[in-house]
């Protein structure tokens, strides 16, 4: 004859008894990115990106300035949207060149190569 | 007179996320071209929830005014659609350009059926409209659009597009080796310029932009014939015959990582600087936004 014991749901279904996060898990922190100047004036420098906004430029209004001829007073814009940066240039006179190729704006990513005029940046994401 | 082109979605066949594809891009195929006033989109592959999320964070007041156009509607063409933003936005107008049939309209409500997917074409919000091309030229904003058929199973459109004095053409799925005056010449002559037919040569001729299919290496292309996708290097044949000035190549397999894009890249430059052409030559990536008017 069949077993007709009636099993209850606590029986038939693992039960999870508390939450918990893996005692490893924490949120990541914000990455921090960063330009290595490799070329033009200044060269070589690392320059820190930590403001989600910023212009690159000659004049004096420019976040990151740029000691060049080649570089228009406000030359490109950098803008961070979640953890990516994006270049976009604002109207310069030699414009804005991503691994060789002039651009209007583009999302950047680990190595890739900025030039502005004479000054070339590598673009390095954080850990 | 801004023209504008940025890339959304620059992957063939399938989304292909992660990190062998992160820097070109794994979303499907989606471009957007604008001017000042105008929003063209270019096939709605993955890519096009992403622009959708960009266009819902500025909208104009009145509204956004956007104007479709779909190659064909292979699901890599297509599979975006459902997840495009301001097509549930009732202030939103989306104009979409196919023959008088209506077919790629059909086609693209079609895939939103209850099977596939919750909700139903008809209850989008937006205000959806097809339009056929009157022998094969359209005016969109202040845009003219004219399209080309081209080698594809089942058809496919290619678009040039003129705005001020500049051109784009977006021609992707296309098996341009079917299309050879010569068929056998990638074989018995590798090296010699692959010669297309001239209407396809005068739709793509004195393009500012070309972004075309090149799916597939010279390697890779035999296992894929009748795919209706091209080599590479004979679609820098084709830019070289039209005398277009930049080339992106674009349609990346699912099966090429970054780097093989970035070899794919270099063959076909390497191509065209024996063949002696001025071409820029890059690969079309995810992100990046090109200003074809300026000087």
């Amino acid at each position: 004859m069949a077993d007709r014991r009636t099993t209850t749901i606590d029986e038939e279904v693992p039960q999870t008894m508390m939450t918990r996060l893996p005692a490893s898990f924490k949120p990541r922190p914000r990455r921090v990115h960063a330009l290595e100047q490799t070329a033009g004036p200044g060269s070589p420098a690392r320059h820190e990106l930590t403001a989600d906004t910023l212009v690159v430029g000659r004049g004096s209004a420019a976040d990151l300035r740029l000691d060049s001829d080649d570089i228009s007073r406000t030359h490109a814009q950098l803008m961070r949207q979640d953890d990516e940066y994006t270049v976009e240039d604002l109207d310069s006179r030699n414009g804005v060149f991503l691994n060789g190729l002039q651009v209007h704006a583009a999302v950047l990513r680990d190595g890739d190569q900025v030039q502005l005029g004479d000054v070339v940046f590598t673009y390095v994401e954080g850990a | 007179m801004g023209f504008y082109v940025r890339f959304w979605g620059v992957r063939g066949s399938i989304p292909t996320p992660g990190p062998r594809t992160r820097r070109y891009g794994g979303n499907t195929s989606c471009i957007e071209m604008r001017s000042d006033t105008t929003v063209l989109i270019f096939d709605a592959g993955t890519g096009l929830r992403e622009l959708g999320v960009s266009l819902m964070r500025n909208p104009p007041r009145a509204g956004l005014d956007l104007h479709l156009f779909l190659s064909h509607p292979h699901w890599d063409h297509i599979q975006g659609f459902p997840f495009f933003g301001p097509a549930y936005a009732k202030s939103t107008t989306l104009t979409v350009y196919g023959s008088e049939d209506n077919e790629n309209y059909q086609l693209l409500s079609g895939q939103m059926s209850n099977a596939y997917f919750p909700v139903a074409f008809k209850d989008l919000s937006a205000r959806i409209v097809p339009k056929a091309f009157e022998n094969d030229v359209v005016q969109a904003g202040d845009f003219v659009v004219k399209r080309f058929e081209q080698k594809h199973p089942g058809g496919s459109s290619g678009f040039r597009v003129e705005h001020a004095g500049r051109v784009a053409v977006y021609a992707t799925d296309s098996e341009l080796d079917q299309l050879l005056t010569d068929p056998a010449s990638p074989q018995k002559t590798p090296r010699s310029i692959r010669r297309l037919p001239t209407s396809l040569i005068t739709a793509v001729k004195k393009a500012d932009l070309l972004i075309a299919d090149a799916q597939y290496t010279d390697e890779e292309y035999p296992q894929k014939v009748g795919w209706g996708h091209p080599r590479a290097n004979t679609v820098v044949d084709l830019a070289i015959q039209a005398g277009v000035r930049q080339l992106a190549l674009t349609h990346h397999d699912p099966m090429q990582s970054d780097r093989d894009v970035d070899a794919k890249v270099l063959t076909a430059t390497e191509r065209a600087q024996a063949i002696g052409a001025e071409l820029e030559i890059f690969g079309a990536r995810e992100g990046v936004t090109l200003r074809l008017d300026r000087p």
